[in-house]
């Protein structure tokens, strides 16, 4: 007896369709799983044997091939659970062979009997979209959010069974429960006090998602400003709530049952992380990498200089094209890239960024500076000093303004760069700049005498207008850029690691 | 110069040679040093620490340590003294010892005089009046400004400014020491002869001659061999190790009839050589600075212990006893004037570095027109910008 049953299997951030077929034939008893099975799946016959028996249902003693197609394919994870387990059942034809044709099954299955979560239940459904889909209770509400065919849940596998002939109601309704906290509004840009500069360039990056470094001495409030980025960033249109939802799905063990991921993320990993842990990949499943889960939404790192060289380089492709594509001998995934890289750092290795403060000895300040030395330093598009503020937050009688009065206008300026060439301001072409970022006479001028000083590289050239076209934007100016734009732009562009170079001053 | 040096390689003597090797021998400091010279001569003093010849009572007193004589004759081989006097040879250098005719006569009746001078360039730079420049290597942009232009006038006096070479205010005297003998000769080509002589710079340094430290002063090493003198203790080839940079500091305190301190933190190598000028009666003076900037802490503290101030070139003149003040005023503010704002922003930030979040803060103005407020100051040039730092520079402009 054959039958043959859709599911599906995780390979990075995306669901690849799986056939389970199953043939239960003559010979001696005994089970065997082809098509390329990883360790966890080849277990799978002992948890649905259990399974079967625990539900009071048969276990064929006859000789079962299990065969997931397609073979060539490797398969890794427990989500084949139940379609191997309702495959047996219709291979004894205890299930009509025919209704299976419009199911597909994605769940892991208890010794119990019961159904248990997977991960990537987004991913998995979205490759199974043809058909209506069988998920675990947990599943069901992120299942149910990403895609428009129906699914459908049930808590054990003998309900399972009982749905399938017709006997029982499947389980439809998403069990409510919201998410517990809203980590936009957790952080308030409020809690910053004085720091002007360091607040206008938040603005700033998160108008036009511009990479910023934060350069200041322990305790300037670094960390803290960058925690409160990712509230100012909009929320997440349809489709960027799917691919951040699906790239968080497939690593997450917790489940997202309140449906779609709408809040931009905000991952700052710690810099002893590890090449793979950034980019991605590892196992055989290629999980995605904090680049990846910080798509759409914010990637912090604190203490650039602590990380590996080798972490650091990793990340200069993806920043250029917003994917990152990893090849392995067997696999090659490509994946979201999309981030608003955040960086913070101390200006030398004691901490002290003010002239004549310092006390390092210069080899270790020259090696500390090497580290950030060149190609990464010049993709962020602000750099910024940021000093300690408890002098100057007395002096200043004002108080910031908070996250919702910010965001406000980052949305409107946002709008009006995605109105220009439907992207964010960061991402003009060096074509699209003239149209879109024209400069009066003056500005122009002025960006040539820098040019001719030597402060602005061809790179940074491009980058400084499309961050004075930001500063534009945000001041109600939609056309043209003047000087004033560009001489903010200029500022914000801190070259740290100058204080290494003997500056030729003029007498 | 490079006649000298040709001539240099031709006379170097074996006295001199095994003069050279003596200093490259470990745990043989300044003292062990002189102690071997006062006794034998160059020569005998090698055979001696070879266990070749007899010490004399008290050289034998002072090699009774233990393990020194087993070290020392581990060590003094021939091949040490051929590679010494390679060295010398090929980068030129010269040497000279205590009791020679070209000896620095200001170092004969010092305190602790060193026994072997390594020196590029020419010793009589020395014979005119010397003041020490010194200061911390970390420097803000005003200290280094400030250090080239008290170097650059006292020059122009006839002064020779002796610094340590170091990054930061030592090699900014220098830079401005340099700066002055350019303009001299650049008068006389163009027929137009300074009053005075421009004092030629004296550089001290802690490494051997023919190790450049810290590396971005290569051109200044080469520039101060050529127009002045770079003298060192160390035999050639030694590294700039921490020890040699106090002794060093001794040997620069030694030469200076004038001690000029620009900034120092107080904890800064500088109160080393101030140590060290106090020790030798050298006056000392020092540059006041505004007491929230970190790198004017100690210069402040020496002022409060009773060391003069100086504003200028001219306080240091008066110091030496080389009063000009009768002479024209040569100097003149080539930046443009001020508006009355901006006159006030200056005056507010004046003193110490400051970031921009500060500037926004204490000008009240908004951060665009801060920045362009920064902007236009900055090419007028009456501020820099260093690594996110900004400063006001309050200099007057020497007149070329």
């Amino acid at each position: 007896m054959f039958a043959s049953v859709r599911s599906a299997t995780l390979l990075g951030v995306r669901g690849s369709r799986v056939d389970v077929e199953v043939h239960a034939g003559i010979g001696l008893p005994g089970f065997t799983v082809v098509g390329q099975p990883d360790e966890v799946c080849r277990e799978s016959r002992d948890r649905v044997r259990a399974a079967l028996l625990s539900s009071d249902l048969p276990w064929p003693t006859r000789r079962i091939t299990v065969n997931l197609a397609p073979s060539g394919d490797r398969k890794s994870g427990a989500c084949l659970d139940l379609a191997i387990a309702v495959g047996l059942l219709a291979a004894q034809g205890l299930l009509p062979v025919e209704i299976l044709s419009q199911y597909a099954f994605i769940a892991e299955l208890g010794l119990d009997g019961s159904l248990r979560p997977v991960r990537g239940a987004t991913p998995l459904v979205l490759a199974t979209i043809d058909r209506q889909t069988v998920v675990a209770l947990e599943n069901l509400g992120e299942a149910s959010a990403a895609t428009i065919t129906q699914v459908f849940s049930a808590k054990t596998l003998f309900e399972v069974v009982e749905c399938l002939s017709g006997r029982t109601e499947w389980r439809k309704e998403v069990s409510k429960k919201t998410s517990t906290y809203h980590s936009k509004f957790l952080r308030d840009l409020a809690d910053v006090q004085g720091q002007p500069v360091a607040r206008q360039a938040l603005e700033i990056s998160a108008a036009g998602s511009h990479h910023l470094l934060l350069v200041g001495p322990p305790g300037a409030g670094k960390t803290m400003l960058a925690e409160r980025l990712v509230g100012l960033l909009p929320s997440l249109n349809d489709e960027q709530a799917i691919s951040a939802t699906m790239i968080h799905s497939s690593v997450q063990t917790e489940f997202l049952n309140s449906g779609l991921i709408r809040d931009a993320p905000y991952r700052a990993p710690h810099h002893s992380s590890s090449m793979v842990a950034m980019v991605g990949g590892g196992t055989a499943l290629m999980r995605p990498g904090e680049i990846s889960l910080a798509s759409h939404g914010v990637l912090f790192l604190d203490e650039l200089g602590e990380f590996a060289p080798s972490v650091l380089d990793a990340l200069r492709q993806p920043l250029e094209q917003r994917v990152v594509h990893l090849a392995r001998a067997r696999t090659s995934v490509v994946m979201p890239a999309e981030f608003l890289l955040v960086a913070a750092t101390n200006p030398c290795p004691c901490g002290e960024g003010t002239p004549g403060a310092c006390t390092c000895d210069d080899a270790a300040r020259a090696r500390y500076l090497r580290r950030f030395s060149g190609p990464l330093l010049d993709r962020f598009d602000l750099r910024v000093a940021v000093s300690r503020p408890n002098t100057t937050d007395l002096i200043s009688p004002i108080a910031g303004e908070s996250t919702s009065v910010v965001a406000a206008r980052v949305a409107k300026a946002r709008s009006l760069a995605f109105s220009r060439f439907g992207g964010t301001n960061s991402m003009l072409t060096r074509q699209q700049l003239d149209s879109a970022a024209p400069l009066t006479r003056k500005a122009e001028e002025l960006l040539r005498k820098e040019l001719e000083a030597g402060h602005l590289t061809g790179r940074g050239y491009h980058r400084v207008r499309r961050v004075a076209r930001t500063i534009a934007d945000l001041n109600g100016a939609p056309q043209t850029i003047d000087e004033t734009h560009l001489h903010l732009a200029l500022l914000l562009r801190v070259d740290f690691a100058s204080g290494l170079r003997t500056r030729e001053m003029s007498f | 110069m490079q006649s000298q040096n040709s001539a240099a390689k031709k006379c170097l003597s074996k006295d001199q040679i095994a003069a050279a090797a003596l200093c490259a021998l470990p745990k043989i400091g300044p003292k062990r040093l002189m102690t071997l010279l006062k006794h034998h001569d160059p020569q005998t003093a090698w055979a001696v620490v070879q266990g070749r010849a007899k010490p004399n009572e008290v050289v034998s007193a002072m090699l009774r340590v233990e393990g020194l004589i087993t070290l020392l004759r581990h060590r003094a081989t021939q091949d040490l003294q051929d590679q010494i006097e390679q060295r010398c040879i090929r980068s030129g250098i010269n040497i000279t010892i205590f009791g020679d005719e070209n000896y620095p006569r200001v170092l004969i009746a010092d305190l602790a005089p060193p026994a072997v001078l390594f020196y590029f360039g020419d010793l009589s730079a020395l014979d005119s009046r010397r003041v020490g420049m010194i200061g911390t290597r970390s420097a803000t942009a005003s200290g280094r400004y400030l250090a080239s232009h008290i170097a650059h006038d006292l020059a122009t006096n006839d002064v020779c400014v002796v610094s340590g070479l170091a990054r930061g205010i030592d090699a900014w005297a220098h830079r401005g020491a340099l700066r002055a003998l350019e303009s001299q000769e650049a008068g006389r080509l163009a027929d137009r002869p300074a009053s005075q002589e421009a004092g030629r710079p004296v550089g001290v340094v802690a490494s051997g001659l023919d190790v450049v430290y810290p590396r971005e002063n290569a051109q200044l090493w080469q520039d101060i061999a050529k127009q002045g003198a770079l003298i060192s203790e160390s035999a050639p080839g030694s590294p700039p190790e921490a020890f040699r940079f106090p002794l060093r500091n001794r040997i620069l305190a030694a030469l200076s009839e004038v001690l000029v301190v620009v900034e120092s933190r107080d904890t800064g190598g500088s109160m080393i050589t101030v140590d060290e000028a106090q020790k030798r009666d050298v006056t000392v003076l020092a540059v006041p600075g505004s007491p929230r900037n970190v790198a004017s802490n100690g210069t402040n503290q020496l002022i409060q212990q009773g060391c003069l101030p100086i504003i200028g070139a001219q306080d240091v003149l008066v110091a030496l006893g080389l009063d000009n003040r009768r002479a024209p005023e040569n100097f003149y503010d080539p930046r443009f004037r001020l508006s009355a704002s901006d006159q006030q922003l200056i005056s507010e930030m004046a003193g110490a570095p400051f970031t921009l979040d500060e500037f926004v803060i204490r000008s009240g103005l908004t951060t665009i027109d801060a920045a362009v407020s920064l902007g236009r100051l900055e090419a007028l040039g009456w501020i820099v910008e260093n690594s996110g730092w900004w400063e006001v520079i309050e200099v007057r402009q020497p007149l070329h």
